[in-house]
């Protein structure tokens, strides 16, 4: 009788241990066990063979991991929760704010002096900027990434600007011409669900968010006008409301001439659409009271309980380095965040890629808060109600301080 | 025979069963209800002295947010539109299919179970193609009969029909299988009797089809209610919730409340209203079941 109660309690046991030893596989402490060995989680597969050079330079293994963005933000999730991850890591700038006030990042304040490649003038100075969270310094800056105009040349010289546009104003007439072409044409695609876009019409209307306003930032008049120029591109048929054709495809037959993009649509057009070759090129963002589009891109960054500082940041030293950022540029067409590797004739003298370069002078960065990622939902949200809904820009705006107000005070 | 022995017995077969259930299935549930009274998100769970005991305001908050509110409107109009949609559509297959005994069963069985063997993200794609305003198939053919194209996705109360035809479609193979095999077991003698009755096939299968499928039906309407109420998928690949917040369903609201905003608390309170409801619209089911 004894026995069979023993037994019974064995089995739950065992059971038991079973189950936790599943649980709390894994290791004991974050990246891997062997001293010269470091693990990176990126979001680019091709940095596996790219680190080839430096492993044979330092003598360090690198171990890369390679996660999809859309898998990005649950497998961070997941580290953070457990506090296990890698030595080093790879964040997208909007996930700053977030994944830092989680206390994920080692701060990296006072390593800059330490390694010449991580000096703050070296980079972009937006850039530099989303690096930063509560006065430290989570990371440094690896590629950068911004939106300009893409336009067909033979259609926009047909309504007279051979060069591009370059005003909003200008952008709103030839559209106008190039949507009075007929049924089914358009002037230009406006991004409906992109989150900095919106942002990005407000800056060029001398709209800027301070921290310590909270929701009165939405009241200046700056980002009212960046709104109802949103809406006027809908409202008079210059823009597709409608899911419509595939971009490329609207773009090679001309009845979708301009649209904003970022840096890999140029191999992109070139792969896909090569017949257009020679009748298309970017342009600048847009005037209105100035040209600001947005910074975006990646940071490197070191976890917060990680064994391996030293080597962790030796192996940023290097990614920061003008010539690997070159490198870099040559494997995969992401931007250099160091101002040095511009110079590169690589870069400098690729027309559509100076042009990018350009743009990257006015750039500026989405506020680094937690709660923007919500706020810049709401606000597409909002934008749907005004474009879509006929909602009254005014009552929509008010409305959309309301939610940032309590999104704020959460 | 020991008495203690004839207790014990079957504890020890299902002990490790119960403890996996427990440790896998309920202690989640568990831990999900207490972080629905917390104000729980990211910070929180790196640290969780961060984490505050909010009681009911997560719940107070849900059904003051206009967004859940509409989410859970839009998951109402799926069920009641979908559900008798899916199990009426199923029967009928499976009865037509029951209707022939050679390669054609054989063959449309296959046609119909593929798509609930499709991954939804290959079927989105194809999908998004036909459903497309400008050159879809669906506005071509209706084209061709001089019928004007139809925002298919374009428009919240048309997205969520489409959204519905979608899931239907997707839906039909499982439970076609099991009332086939429900139809298959019904002993032919049933038949012959009503034949020399002369009962027509429409008596036949008012009377004698139907009710003895009634546990098939009593368990894919049960399956297809908390499946429908749970819908998730469709949404989530064709149109995130959108036009206008019209598709968003409650299982999406939570997705992107609790991983894409990291509000876990928000997120777990309204997984928690989901959960009351999927067990008052399953208990309302039995009930009616008993009272039959």
């Amino acid at each position: 009788m004894k026995q069979n109660k023993l037994g019974f309690l064995l089995v739950v046991m065992l059971g038991a241990m079973l189950v936790l030893g599943a649980c709390s596989s894994g290791g004991s402490s974050g990246g891997s066990s062997d001293e010269d060995t470091i693990t990176v989680w990126t979001m680019t597969p091709e940095l596996e063979d790219f680190v080839k050079e430096y492993e044979d330079e330092s003598g360090v293994k690198v171990e890369v991991q390679a996660i999809p963005w859309d898998n990005a933000h649950d497998k961070l999730l997941t580290a953070v929760a457990s506090g296990k991850g890698p030595d080093v890591l790879q964040i997208g700038t909007t996930w700053v704010a977030e994944f830092a006030e989680a206390g994920t990042f080692l701060d990296l304040t006072d390593y800059i002096d330490e390694y010449p490649n991580f000096n703050p003038d070296n980079f972009y100075e937006s850039a530099v900027e989303t690096t930063k969270y509560d006065d430290q310094t989570i990371g440094i800056p690896w590629y950068v990434d911004t939106r300009v105009l893409y336009y067909r040349t033979d259609l926009l010289e047909e309504v007279g600007y051979p060069e591009g546009p370059e005003t909003w104003e200008d952008v709103k007439d030839a559209a106008t011409q190039l949507a009075a072409r007929g049924d089914d044409q358009y002037g230009i695609e406006i991004p409906q669900v992109d989150q900095n876009f919106p942002f990005m019409l407000a800056w060029e209307h001398g709209w800027q968010y301070e921290e310590g306003e909270g929701a009165a930032n939405f009241e200046k008049p700056g980002f009212k006008e960046g709104v109802e120029l949103h809406h006027t591109f809908f409202e008079e048929g210059m823009a597709q409301l409608t899911e419509g054709k595939q971009l490329y495809q609207a773009f090679s037959d001309g009845s979708k001439p301009m649209f904003f993009s970022g840096p890999w649509e140029i191999n992109s057009i070139n792969e896909q659409i090569p017949e257009l070759e020679g009748q298309w090129d970017v342009h600048v963002m847009p005037e209105a009271e100035n040209n600001n589009s947005m910074i975006g891109g990646a940071h490197w960054t070191v976890f917060n309980n990680t064994e391996k500082v030293d080597q962790a940041l030796d192996f940023i030293n290097w990614m920061a380095d003008p010539e690997t950022q070159v490198a870099w540029y040559d494997t995969v067409t992401e931007l250099p965040a160091n101002m040095e590797a511009w110079e590169d004739p690589k870069l400098a003298e690729d027309d559509k890629i100076s042009t990018f370069g350009e743009q990257l002078e006015s750039t500026q960065a989405v506020p680094v808060i937690p709660e923007f990622e919500t706020m810049a939902q709401e606000l597409i949200d909002t934008l749907e109600q005004i474009n879509r809904n006929d909602a009254d820009i005014d009552e929509a705006l008010k409305e959309y301080r309301n939610q940032v107000s309590s999104i704020l005070s959460k | 025979m020991n008495k203690s022995k004839f207790n014990i017995t079957p504890f020890l077969f299902i002990g490790p069963a119960v403890l996996l259930l427990f440790v896998f299935s309920f202690a989640p549930i568990l831990v999900s209800l207490g972080i629905s009274f917390t104000d729980m998100n990211l910070s929180g769970l790196a640290n969780w002295s961060q984490i505050n005991f909010v009681g009911l305001d997560n719940f107070i908050q849900l059904f003051q947010d206009e967004k859940f509110l509409q989410a859970m409107g839009n998951t109402f109009f799926y069920v009641i539109i979908g559900v008798p949609l899916a199990v009426a559509s199923s029967l009928l297959i499976a009865v037509l299919l029951n209707f022939f005994n050679n390669w054609v069963s054989s063959t449309f069985r296959v046609v119909y179970y593929v798509p609930s063997i499709t991954n939804i993200v290959a079927i989105a794609v194809v999908w998004s193609f036909l459903y497309n305003q400008e050159y879809g198939l669906f506005n071509y053919l209706l084209s061709l009969i001089n019928i004007d194209s139809v925002p298919w996705l374009e428009e919240p109360v048309v997205a969520r029909l489409s959204l519905i035809l979608l899931a239907v479609w997707k839906s039909n193979g499982v439970s076609m299988l099991i009332f086939l095999a429900a139809l298959q077991s019904i002993p032919k003698i049933y038949y012959e009797a009503a034949d020399i009755d002369g009962a027509n096939r429409w008596h036949k299968f008012f009377k004698i089809t139907l009710p003895s499928m009634s546990f098939a039906t009593f368990f894919v309407t049960v399956t297809t209610l908390i499946g429908w109420l749970q819908f998730f998928e469709e949404p989530f690949v064709m149109t995130n919730g959108g036009p206008l917040n019209g598709t968003n369903s409650m299982a999406l609201f939570i997705y992107q409340e609790g991983f894409q905003y990291s509000q876990f608390g928000y997120g777990a309170a309204a997984s928690f209203v989901l959960f009351a409801i999927v067990i008052v619209a399953t208990l309302v089911q039995f009930k009616l079941r008993k009272t039959d």
